[in-house]
């Protein structure tokens, strides 16, 4: 037997039918003037949730480039800076071998200090280099103390040992700067191992020229530190720092002296008594070096003894000068590859960022033809309904009673 | 008198009165609880003349309404399931919306609020870059309060609706009451038949009743009906009504229980499970509070996190960083019928952000002891500790000190999250306390001989008394230092050196004599380490055992709150389609179809026209019967 159906039901069943596709219909019609696919996440949580989760994601990955672009412009600055400072120490190391002539006139060594000193200055400008903020570049952490002041053995240190680290990825951060320290102040002296100085009270010759370590395991046996002395002009021996002897030999002018995985050239002719001191490298700021540079190149006793004394100065400074300039490049290279890494870096969060775009897209934005689709489906279902309930309302007895 | 007459007149009269009754159907067609009536015909009596029995007509025995009790119970019950679903729904689109709008934006700001972080370890001096963080920490803790307070002020929707709906109620327990009554003495008076309109009325207002509230009925023997509430609390009993009455929340007054007027202020909320009723009170508990909690959930871990990082580093004067956010104290209110006056205070552990849920808990002293429940299941929470100042009950990352022993019975609402949200605020307004810069700072001397270097070092604990004082690592030999002068101790490779609260590597070389030195970091104003850490706090976990960052926690209460208002819409539309099933059966069975009582009018005017036909018959037979006499 068919189910009785009453005329209030079917009035009842109607409207809440059209209520539901009028909701359907509106809902649509949301979907395609927001061009969202969904507006709540109640419509679809797990996709409202990894939009969210990739919306952070996205601005995360901006953010990193923020700090990309910052690091950069920082780097930038440093790696022009150094470049500079190159060309400074350049041109101060032709200044020192210019000096280091001994037809030089002392007026004119006087001028050649006149140029070091003002190199010195243009040094310590660069030194004292402030970033777009405002922010001293070399000095560490105290990015707003003026990081080098000149002083009579050259220049204090005033900032600190910090380097500060920019995250440029997850789990990657870069190092936006070098502090002063590093880059000016702990320059080794002489060869970078040892370096050989003449002593002072010398009455000789002796000019100190290239030094090399020819057998590094026999040179870190011991502590490094010797004493070459002559006990005749043509006669020298060795000895370590507990006055121990390593070693004697005769020496001609030109000559190397070779002794625990040390070589050391000497040319001209020291006297009886003259010593020179081998002793391992130590730090040496950028500033002490011209400061020396400048304090040799002063007047003095215009005699053999004295142009040997300058020339082992200047040959010294020329010494700590290659190494200023190899401390600088060293920087400037690692400079060099943190700019790259962020260029690197800038490109890959691009291509991310695109595809955390698109999916973001894919998830949130609406498929217009399926949109469109369901439109007009529920746009002639709803037609249809009403089509069906004017229909179906003429049909009672009643009428044909 | 057995004879046409008679009879014809019974079956006019009987056909008179079923077109009445068919006449009644039809014009209540649309009337709101009417069941349909159908007229009860009986053959009369006859009498015998002798030989043979010839009927004596029609009688009207009764007018039955079309009514099953099952099928009108089913409806009910599915009514008042869909009448919990439906309010339960009302609330969960609005926080849906809700976290559309607000709550998404929260997630937002929140992301901007680090990100900011970012922006000051980029350009740690600059004041630009601090003011824009305390802006987006402003915009962080209005999110928070202006989340909680939309939910509160849904709380309070909540509260209105339950007075309402207890008010409605009421006054159909009355009306039902009342009605009993009145079909008591109509079925006595009428010698036992049922008086229908009345039924009928009383039916609709059971039916009105279970949307709002879920019930259960029993029928008397005298017609009476019985109405129950909950778990067998009577509504109404015969004739009389135990009206349903709301008390405040023993915890929380601002929350309305449901108590009836006989059970001294016993609330039964919890057994009131569907209708609207029910629908209102597990918007409350199942949607509104836990929302609330999970709120302040994340503000409390996000306010501690913050503060936490910002008390490990220095800012631009030199001094630790100052707190960004402040939130109230979690709440512990002691229940309105405790005999004794002892308070409970608790507290959130700074390392238990971990183990802290978004769940309330009941504690309770009985019998000499404590039995900590969590509110929502009433499951047991395992807790150490007695109590004291110096041994506090300690559970779930929260800690609770009582005032004083309570007295047996005693019950205390632990709520260590639900006001976290609305009461975080942002207590910093000078950009310079905003600590960027790390504590500590090393440094190796530049006599050193060694090619060591050494980390900038990390803060372990910001409260050591020590942690800024200048602390020396000598180098006593190539293996060996020692720490102000300290005993000597082995040098490793990059192996941590920790002291005074931080910690720093030493890697490479060293040489024998060599110095390092770790000091203040007071004027490393270009330092950046301590935004660095804050930045990075956004993918840390803190929540759920350190699986949940504070951003993940506020993403997954969007999708958790979005499943759940999914699954709500689900069962409301599936529940929908029941009722509406329910409500066809119980249609088809007691509606009134229009044609049908079209074709009963046109049957029973043919009865009538037949039974007046015979009438006719009758006469011309008695004519007949007369002229023939009469001639």
């Amino acid at each position: 037997m068919a189910v009785r159906v009453t005329q209030s039901l079917n009035q009842t069943q109607f409207l809440s039918a059209l209520a539901t596709l009028e909701s359907n219909l509106s809902q649509t019609q949301n979907q395609i003037s927001s061009n969202k696919a969904f507006t709540t996440a109640a419509q679809n949580p797990t996709a409202a949730g990894a939009v969210n989760n990739y919306n952070q994601a996205l601005a995360q990955s901006q953010q990193y480039d923020t700090n990309a672009h910052s690091a950069q412009s920082r780097l930038s600055i440093e790696d022009s800076t150094l470049s500079q400072v190159q060309t400074q120490l350049q041109s101060l190391r032709d200044l020192a071998l210019q000096a280091n002539n001994s037809t030089l006139s002392a007026q004119n060594r006087s001028a050649i200090a006149t140029q070091a000193t003002q190199i010195q200055n243009s040094l310590l400008s660069l030194a004292n280099t402030q970033d777009g903020n405002g922010e001293y570049l070399f000095g560490g952490f105290s990015t707003q103390t003026q990081p080098f002041t000149l002083s009579a053995t050259g220049a204090a240190y005033n900032g600190d040992q910090g380097q500060r680290q920019v995250q440029i990825a997850a789990g990657q951060t870069i190092a936006d700067g070098d502090n002063g320290n590093t880059v000016f102040g702990q320059i080794k002296t002489g060869n970078g191992t040892f370096a050989a100085t003449a002593v002072s009270t010398n009455t000789g010759t002796g000019i100190l020229g290239a030094t090399t370590v020819s057998n590094s395991a026999v040179y870190q046996a011991g502590n490094g530190q010797y004493s070459i002395n002559f006990t005749a002009p043509g006669t020298y021996e060795v000895r370590d720092s507990a006055n121990a002897l390593i070693t004697t030999g005769s020496y001609a002018a030109g000559g190397t002296i070779a002794f625990a995985g040390i070589q050391v050239t000497l040319s001209g002719q020291p006297a009886a008594n003259d010593s020179f001191a081998v002793a391992p490298s130590t730090n040496q700021s950028v500033f002490t070096t011209v400061q020396n540079l400048v304090n040799a190149l002063q007047p003095g006793a215009n005699n053999s003894v004295a142009t040997a004394q300058l020339n082992n100065s200047l040959g010294s400074a020329i010494n700590n000068i290659d190494r200023a300039l190899s401390q600088s490049s060293n920087v400037r290279a690692s400079v060099g590859a943190r700019l790259n890494s962020i260029t690197t870096q800038q490109s890959v969060s691009g291509s991310q960022q695109v595809q955390l775009q698109t999916t973001i897209s894919s998830l949130q934005s609406l498929d217009y033809a399926s949109a469109l689709t369901t439109l007009t489906q529920q746009n002639t279902t709803l037609s249809a309904a009403l089509q069906a309930y004017t229909l179906t309302q003429g049909l009672t007895l009643f009428k044909y009673i | 008198m057995s004879d046409v007459f008679g009879i014809s007149v019974s079956a006019l009269q009987a056909f008179q009165a079923a077109i009445n009754v068919t006449s009644n159907n039809v014009a209540n067609a649309s009337t709101p609880g009417y069941n349909r009536e159908t007229t009860n015909l009986t053959e009369a009596l006859p009498q015998s003349n002798g030989s043979a029995t010839v009927g004596a007509g029609v009688v009207v025995s009764g007018v039955s309404r079309a009514f099953s009790q099952a099928a009108a119970n089913q409806l009910n019950t599915s009514q008042s399931t869909l009448g919990q679903l439906t309010a339960l729904q009302s609330y969960s689109t609005q926080i849906d919306n809700l976290f559309g709008t607000t709550i998404g934006g929260l997630s937002t700001s929140l992301q901007t609020f680090y990100s900011a972080f970012s922006d000051i370890a980029n350009a740690p001096t600059s004041t630009a870059s601090r003011q824009a963080l305390l802006g987006k920490a402003q915009s962080v803790a209005s999110g928070f309060q202006s989340a909680s307070s939309e939910l509160s002020n849904l709380n309070t929707d909540v509260n209105s609706r339950i007075t309402s709906d207890v008010t409605q109620i009421n006054s159909i327990a009355a009306a039902i009451t009342t009605l009993n009554k009145q079909i008591v003495t109509g079925t006595a008076q009428d010698g036992g038949q049922p008086p229908n309109e009345l039924l009928d009325q009383r039916d609709q207002l059971v039916s009105k009743l279970s949307q709002l509230v879920g019930v259960t009925t029993t029928t008397d023997s005298n017609g009476a009906l019985n109405v129950f509430v909950g778990n067998g609390q009577p509504l109404v009993l015969q004739g009389l009504t135990t009206a349903l009455t709301t008390v405040p929340n023993q915890f929380n007054a601002s929350q309305l229980e449901i108590s009836t007027s006989v059970l001294n202020g016993n609330v039964i909320s919890g057994s009131i499970t569907s209708g609207d009723l029910g629908g209102l009170l597990a918007a409350r508990t199942q949607v509104l509070n836990p929302a609330l909690n999970k709120l302040g959930q994340v503000a409390t871990a996000l306010s501690q996190t913050v503060n936490s990082q910002q008390a490990s580093g220095l800012d631009l004067n030199g001094k630790f960083g100052s707190a960004i956010f402040s939130v109230g104290t979690p709440q512990a209110v002691s229940s309105s019928q405790n005999t004794d006056a002892t308070t409970a205070t608790v507290s959130v552990n700074p390392t238990g952000l971990g183990a802290l849920t978004a769940d309330n808990y009941v504690l309770s002293y009985n019998a000499g002891a404590y039995a900590l429940t969590r509110a929502s299941d009433g499951s047991s929470v395992a807790f150490t500790g007695n109590g004291t100042a110096g041994n506090p009950l300690t559970a779930d990352g929260i800690s609770i000190v009582l005032s004083a022993t309570p007295a047996a019975g005693d019950q205390f609402l632990i709520q260590p999250t639900a006001t976290a949200a609305s009461s975080l605020k942002i207590v910093l307004t000078d950009p310079s306390k905003i600590a960027a810069a790390g504590a500590v700072q090393a440094s190796a001397s530049n006599s050193n001989a060694g090619g060591a270097v050494i980390s900038s070092g990390t803060t372990l604990d910001a409260t050591n008394p020590n942690l800024l004082n200048t602390v020396t690592v000598t180098f006593t030999s190539a293996t060996t230092y020692s720490i102000n002068g300290g005993a000597n101790q082995a040098y490793t490779d990059g192996g941590n050196i920790d002291f005074n609260g931080w910690e720093v590597q030493i890697s490479g070389a060293p040489a024998n004599g060599d110095v390092f030195t770790v000091k203040s970091n007071a004027g490393g104003t270009g330092d950046n380490r301590n935004a660095l850490a804050s930045a990075a706090q956004q993918a840390v976990g803190v929540l759920q055992n350190g699986t949940s960052s504070t951003t993940g926690a506020v993403s997954a209460l969007i999708t958790g709150l979005g499943s759940q208002a999914q699954q709500i819409n689900t069962a409301q539309a599936a529940q929908a389609a029941v009722n509406s099933q329910a409500l066809s059966s119980v249609q088809s069975l007691t509606g009134v179809n229009l044609d049908e009582e079209a074709a009963s009018l046109l049957q029973w005017q043919h009865a009538y026209q037949a039974a007046a036909q015979a009438l006719a018959i009758g006469n011309s037979l008695f004519t007949s019967l007369i002229n023939a006499v009469n001639k």
